[in-house]
């Protein structure tokens, strides 16, 4: 009989050890989605990037309540400030435990209060921020007490600030770098030296302040402006230290700057506008490969690189199904050296472990082998990458990247333009143009001076032999053409809109033909540069064409315009009938017509430094395009400044009228199609089919 | 001018004529169609009458033995209508109520009146579900009596209640049967109805960790929640409705999103199978049960201890007879009334329990043991088992264009040709391809009525003649129908679309760039639309269609005021499937069991579990049960992330591959309804497809038709999969070598013996 219970006693001993090892052999469909950033900033789906691997609900015996903050030491060890609800004494500790969920030692108990944050330095000194206590405690690995910090007494920390350490990381040098409860100065610096030396506050974040607050306050009396929302800096939530010293915040409602890497002098060094930052964020801790990650408070976890650009965010809140991965309340995050992800939830009081994927690793391979320089070998992962999700952009870039380290500038531009880093192709770009005029130059050159040399001998002969008598002659008659010589009037209202704009009022110069022609240019010239100018300028999405609606909202536009200005110009009794009106509006269309090539051909040409050639060129055209319109309105119509300005004013507002009308009409008309399916569905329904 | 105006009276007069007339019509066809009766539904027996009885048992003090089969022999005491079942040879016994032995006195009288009733009922009084009927804590009356191979009890609830029911429990070999016949149900006090009924919770029950051994939940593919002590870790266990939720029902909440705008959790799997099993390792007793009536609406629960807070390992079959649901009462969501379904599940009540000892009480004998029950009840047949890669094509999608939406043509017939020209050149012979967005209108113009493609894809003409040629070089296409679906946008009317049990338009919500709502059709519709599609297509020599939607929904639904149950629509459902069946090579996505039969092959069977934090293991339970017999296919291991354990886990279940490719590029789609899909160029996936190919062809070729007997992990973690004809497979899913029965398998890889 005793051999029977031994052998059950084995037999479930076998079945517990086989849970626990095999767990992760548990593939199974992930219970939650994996997104990613495209170059364009949209977010899209990609593969998973870390499963749910076990969840840690004990150490040995002792379990969790309510636990705030988790660090892995470099050895490994699991720390957790946990306030000991659940433990035999009921008092606040910190539990520290190994990856497999047994306990190592409990640290503590009896001297904390309320410990909210921990944190390991690489000697296994144990750093406590006791808000409660309202001192920072420290204990050596054994977890022997050995010092503690209380409020500093310099007189820059602030008299009436009290000293709540929740959470806090320790670099190098033994600096503290600690965030404490409702004080909105920034970090609290202290160095270990003379028993804590306060060295000041670090990384402030500044309250905003939009044009509505400054007027707000302009106007409010000081009772309303007491019932304000306060307009104070957000204090960070949480902190986490990398291997180089650098310090990362995260800060809750700040935008974008949620997130922020600060240097010593503690200035951010993320500039990310993507909006792809966790709402509430509760933690965040520095990856192995100059990544970062964040927690958010409703279970999702996001990783961005070191340009603060989103690579993952998974995970997610519970759904009330159970299933591993999804979390309830997160609190803390930490991550060891194989990359797998511990997130502490406080109110499941568990770890769970999450693992990177084959995906994950891959990716994880290139950013390494980029970030020690080694390009080559960084591409192979990277294009495995690309081949499960060739969405990826940011393997784009990488690969673009590298491909520019090894001075492959054709790949790196392919690359560049796939993943829509325009840096990227701007450099790679630069570096192919110069090697095209290294070797071009002196073609060119030679080019240029054989121009010349024809160009004199041409001039030389026709002084001689009047050899260009015979086209001279084909040009006058066609300018005699009244077609031609309407267009090149367009070019003579271009240069002197005032004169120009006489002939279309008195002079019969008002041509519908022309006008529509030169419309039309104007519409190809459009699509044509929308579509396919330089990567670096372009606007739209690479492979997408809308022609159709490009060329209607062209024609809408010019309609309108037309006919908002013909109704008001009649009423303030202007001269201008439609075709005159149509005409100078087309008329004014020639700068585009003309300058639109070169920006074009700047576009297609120019790296980013130099971009603003072609900006300037647009402006240009538009100015004179505004120029040519306005001078047209006014002696077109016949108007004096006056005037003119008047009727620039109720031309725009009939514009507005008109789109408001078009809207309403639009409304209605659906609204009336929809009563008309109803009724028509009810009746189906009704009669049973 | 008079003239004029004389001339717009008669217009006028006219036109108010012709309305009063249709008006006229209209409210006759009104009238007289509100009185048409039931819809028909097919000729499927659900109930049978009560058995004959015999003597009465008194069993009032005890234990007393009922029945006796070769190996089993039944005992029973009537005042907690319990049973007990004794393996004669070994002297196992398998329990159904709690018995004072295992009591461990932490649970209250409640709790003590469930665990100790053979029945337990959860009764609706008003329009509150929440009251716990059982014999011990409600005023019941029990008579029994004897029949052919065991008892039939009548149990009448009185007091508050005033229901009751019989209970049939015979000892058929090995198989313990419990039948509650629909007539023996009775509900005779107003506002109070029976809502759901446990048939023996406690059957088999455990006490924390006292006992080895494990449940089978029949969750994805397969799970086992050991019964070890779970330390009170786990708030609930497994509840899942069979055949999944029913969305004539169940109007979803909220789901989580992150930044308000993008869905972060993945759906969970639906219970394929009526099935759940208990095995106790330590005396070699198991049992699979098996859900045979009644299993459209049942739920299988399986709890470990700590769930609920009582220290018990159980797992049990929950009838669903009527539910309580949220009637809207305005358009908006604003008012809402609870409200009790006008009529119950009408089909009695059965479960089968597979008493298992010996070697066949473990999870590999309750595969053994269900397959064999399918094979014996015709549930299914079996298929032609050739290996095939299974390479899915995207025809068209839609993006918003102007005022309406324009095609976005992924790939064509010629494209789709040349992607198996390609495959041939890669030593690709045999692909099966199921072609989505084939119809005119896109993939998501639904539903397909006509066997009519897509122009973007090439006419039909040329559709036909790929399919006809392709089938010739060895290439099978399917072409994609969603059966069930209706797009809002493109089919805007109400016309035959499923209405919930609260008379309301069910309507799924997605959140796609184009579409954004779709309806179900009604079955009957959705059968009428099967069969002339099939008609249409075999008139064309085209034979091959992919079913989804009315392979894997089963909802209940109302029509014209009367309420039709999941039974009716199950029923309607299989019709339509006999109808084409002759005619058409079927294959199902994801196929609820009742509609196993009629697949040639399954696709998109799941490899793992839902992840649900109580689960200890996943198995291929599924697969054990059905590879040899179905040909089944994977989810597409595109959007895998972890390949090399995926394609493990192919070679474990023999489940077959698949691929989902396009010709374009899939940044193409980022504006359609399918934007979700990120990777689908058949240019990255054409090296991945020959690899697959080669490997798991070869696999299969050593295991042939046969089946799998037995499923192990060793206790080095080793997976051991012993196939009929002696073939075996290890599988290694660590990341070290790992030997057993002399074989030595590398990290992440696997090896084949005999």
């Amino acid at each position: 009989m005793r051999k029977l219970k031994r052998a059950a006693a084995l037999a479930l001993m076998l079945v517990l050890v086989t849970t626990m090892v095999f767990s992760f052999t548990a593939l199974a469909d992930t219970p939650y989605v994996t997104y990613t950033i495209n170059g364009y900033g949209q977010i899209r789906q990609t593969q998973t990037a870390y499963l749910a691997h076990a969840t840690i609900t004990k150490f040995g015996e002792e379990s969790l309540s309510s636990p705030s903050d988790i660090c892995l030491a470099p050895d490994g060890l699991i720390y957790v400030a946990d306030s000991g609800k659940n433990s035999e004494s009921g008092q606040a500790r910190i539990v520290v435990g190994n990856t497999d969920g047994e306990l190592v030692r409990i640290v503590g108990e009896g001297t904390l209060v309320n410990p909210r944050g921990v944190f390991v330095t690489d000697n296994g000194d144990i750093y406590v921020a006791d808000r409660d206590a309202e001192k920072i405690f420290i204990f050596n690995s054994q977890g022997r007490l050995i010092n503690e910090y209380g409020k500093p007494n310099s007189p820059l920390y602030g008299d009436g600030i009290k000293f709540q350490p929740i959470k806090l990381v320790v670099n190098a040098a033994g600096i503290m770098f600690i965030v404490c409860e409702s004080n909105t100065n920034g970090i609290v610096e202290i160095s270990p030296t003379e028993g804590g030396t306060f060295l000041g506050y670090f990384g402030t974040n500044y309250a905003s302040t939009d044009l509505m607050t400054i007027i707000y306050r302009a106007i409010l009396t000081d009772a309303q402006r007491a019932k304000m929302v306060s307009n104070i800096p957000a204090t960070p939530t949480n902190l986490a230290i990398d291997g180089k010293g650098l310090i990362y915040t995260v800060t809750r409602g700040n935008e974008n700057d949620t997130l922020k890497r600060l240097n010593i002098a503690g200035t951010n060094m993320i500039h990310n506008t993507d909006g792809t930052y966790a709402s509430t964020p509760v933690a965040v801790v520095a990856g192995n490969h100059d990544n970062v990650y964040v927690a958010d408070q409703q279970g999702y976890i996001f990783e961005y690189n070191n340009e603060g650009e989103m690579l993952f965010t998974f995970g997610g809140p519970n759904d009330g199904s159970q299933r591993v991965g999804l979390s309830t309340m997160v609190s803390g995050i930490a991550i060891d050296k194989n990359d797998w992800i511990y997130v502490l939830d406080s109110d499941r009081a568990q770890v769970q472990i999450y693992e990177p994927t084959e995906f994950t690793d891959l990716l994880h391979e290139a950013l390494y082998l980029y970030s020690k320089g080694r390009y080559t070998e960084a591409k192979e992962p990277l294009s495995q990458v690309l081949r499960m999700n060739s969405m990826f952009d940011y393997a784009n870039k990488a690969m673009g990247r590298s491909y520019f380290q090894e001075e492959n500038f054709r790949q790196a531009l392919k690359y560049a333009r796939l993943a829509k880093d325009y840096d990227g192709y701007s450099d790679a770009y630069w570096e192919l143009r110069n090697v095209w005029l290294k070797n071009n130059i002196m073609t060119a050159i030679i080019l240029c001076v054989l121009l010349f040399v024809a160009y004199k001998v041409v001039k030389a002969l026709d002084r001689r032999a009047h050899i260009l008598n015979k086209p001279r002659k084909v040009l006058r008659k066609l300018k005699k053409n009244k077609f031609i010589s309407n267009f090149t009037y367009a070019g003579y209202y271009m240069k002197k809109p005032a004169d120009g704009a006489y002939g279309i009022a008195a002079e019969g110069r008002a041509n519908w033909l022309v006008s529509s022609f030169i419309l039309l240019i104007f519409i190809v010239e459009y699509v044509v540069d929308k579509y396919t100018r330089g990567f670096l300028l372009k606007n739209v999405m690479e492979g997408r064409y809308d022609i159709l609606s490009d060329v209607g909202m062209v024609l809408a536009v010019m309609f309108a315009l037309t006919a908002c200005t013909y109704l008001v110009c009649t009423i303030n009794e202007g001269e201008g009938t439609v075709k005159k009106i149509y005409t100078f509006f087309c008329y004014s269309l020639m700068p585009y017509i003309l300058l639109t090539p070169i920006a074009y051909a700047l576009s297609h040409i120019l790296t980013l430094n130099e971009l603003f050639l072609s900006q300037i060129i647009q402006i240009v055209t538009y100015g004179w395009i505004a120029v040519l319109a306005v001078v047209g309105l006014k002696e077109v119509n016949n108007f004096t400044a006056k005037e003119t300005v008047k009727v620039i004013l109720l031309t725009a507002f009939t514009a507005l009228i008109l789109a408001l009308l078009i809207f309403i009409i639009y409304v209605l008309w659906a609204q009336v199609f929809d009563f008309i399916s109803a009724i028509v569905g009810e009746g189906v329904y009704r009669l049973g089919y | 001018m008079a003239t004029k105006k004389r001339k717009k009276i008669i217009w006028l007069s006219v036109i108010l004529a012709v309305v009063l007339v249709a008006a006229i019509i209209a409210t006759v066809f009104i009238v007289l169609g509100s009185r048409q009766t039931r819809l028909p539904s097919g000729n499927y027996v659900h109930t049978a009458s009560k058995p004959a009885v015999k003597g009465r048992v008194e069993a009032r003090d005890g234990y007393v033995k009922v029945a006796e089969s070769d190996s089993y022999v039944l005992y029973y005491y009537e005042p907690q209508f319990s049973i007990k079942l004794e393996n004669k040879t070994t002297g196992a016994i398998i329990e159904s109520t709690l018995s004072e032995e295992k009591d461990d006195g932490r649970s209250n009288d409640v709790w003590l009146g469930y665990m100790k009733s053979g029945i337990v009922i959860n009764a609706i009084r008003g329009t509150t579900n929440t009251y716990q009927v059982d014999v011990n804590t409600v005023e019941t009356e029990i008579a029994t009596w004897y029949t052919d191979k065991g008892i039939y009890a009548q149990i009448d609830f009185k007091g508050n209640y005033q229901f009751g029911l019989g209970v049939e429990v015979s000892l058929e070999d090995d198989d313990l049967v419990v039948r509650i016949p629909d007539e023996s149900i009775y509900e005779k006090k107003e506002q109070t109805y029976i809502s759901s009924i446990s048939v023996f919770p406690f059957m088999g029950y455990t006490h924390l960790g006292d006992e080895a051994g494990y449940m089978l939940v029949p969750d994805g593919n397969g799970a086992l929640i050991y019964l070890d002590d779970k330390e009170g870790r786990y708030a609930n266990g497994f509840t899942g409705l069979v055949y999944g939720v029913d969305d004539g029902i169940t109007t979803t909440g909220s789901v989580p999103t992150l930044w308000e705008k993008f869905e972060t959790v993945v759906d969970a799997n639906s219970v394929l199978a009526p099935i759940f099993g208990m095995a106790h390792t330590d005396d070699d007793q198991a049992y699979l049960a098996i859900v045979e009536s009644g299993d459209e609406r049942v739920y299988i629960e399986v709890q470990p201890n700590g769930a609920n807070n009582i220290n018990y390992n159980r797992c049990f079959a929950r009838f669903l007879l009527r539910d309580v649901f949220k009637q809207p009462l305005s358009k908006g969501s604003s008012g809402v009334v609870d409200a009790v379904e006008a009529d119950r599940l009408h089909s009695d009540l059965q479960v089968r329990y597979c008493l298992l000892s010996g070697d066949d009480a473990s999870y590999s004998g309750m595969a053994r043991t269900y397959r064999q029950y399918l094979l014996d009840n015709g549930l299914v047949s079996r298929q032609n088992l050739t290996y095939n890669t299974r390479v899915d094509v995207l025809g068209t999608e839609r993006e918003e264009f102007l005022m309406g939406t324009t095609a976005v043509e992924m790939t064509s017939v010629d494209q789709l040709e040349d992607i198996y020209a390609a495959l041939r050149r890669e030593g690709v012979a045999n692909v099966l391809t199921v072609y989505r967005g084939w119809q005119k209108g896109g993939l998501y113009n639904l539903p397909i009525t006509k066997y009519k493609a897509d122009s973007g894809i090439g006419d039909t003409r040329a559709l036909t003649k790929l399919i006809l040629n392709e089938a010739e070089q060895g290439n099978t296409i399917y072409l994609y129908n969603d059966a069930l679906t209706v797009n809002a946008t493109t089919n805007s009317s109400t016309y035959n679309v499923m209405k919930m049990v609260s008379k309301r338009t069910y309507e799924k919500k997605v959140n796609g760039q184009v579409y954004k709502t779709f309806y179900y059709l009604m079955p009957d519709k959705a059968g009428i639309n099967m069969s002339e599609l099939a008609k249409q297509m075999a008139d064309k020599g085209v034979k091959n269609m992919a079913l989804a939607g009315v392979t894997s929904e089963l909802f209940s639904f109302s029509y014209k005021g009367n309420y039709y149950a999941r039974t009716h629509t199950m029923d309607v459902l299989r019709d339509a499937m006999v109808e084409i069946d002759d005619d058409m090579n079927l294959i199902l996505e994801t196929p609820n069991m009742y509609m196993w039969k009629y697949a040639d092959a399954m696709i998109d069977m799941p490899l793992g579990s839902s992840d649900y934090l109580y689960i200890d293991q996943e198995i291929p339970f599924l697969s054990m049960v059905l590879k040899g017999v179905v040909p089944m296919y994977s989810d597409y291991v595109n959007f895998e992330a972890n390949k090399t354990e995926n394609f493990l886990e192919m070679v474990e279940s023999g489940i077959y591959p698949s691929f989902y490719v396009t010709a374009e590029d899939s940044s193409k789609l980022i504006y359609t309804n399918s934007s979700n899909l990120y990777s689908l160029e058949f240019d990255s996936y054409r090296a991945t497809i020959a690899q697959y190919d080669r490997e798991l062809k070869a696999l299969s070729e050593k295991v042939g038709t046969s089946c799998i007997t037995d499923h192990e992990i060793l206790s080095n973690g080793l997976v051991k999969v012993t196939y009929e004809n002696g073939v075996v497979i290890y599988v290694n899913y660590t990341e070290m070598a790992l030997t057993a029965d002399g074989v030595t398998v590398d990290a992440l890889s696997y090896k084949v013996g005999e």
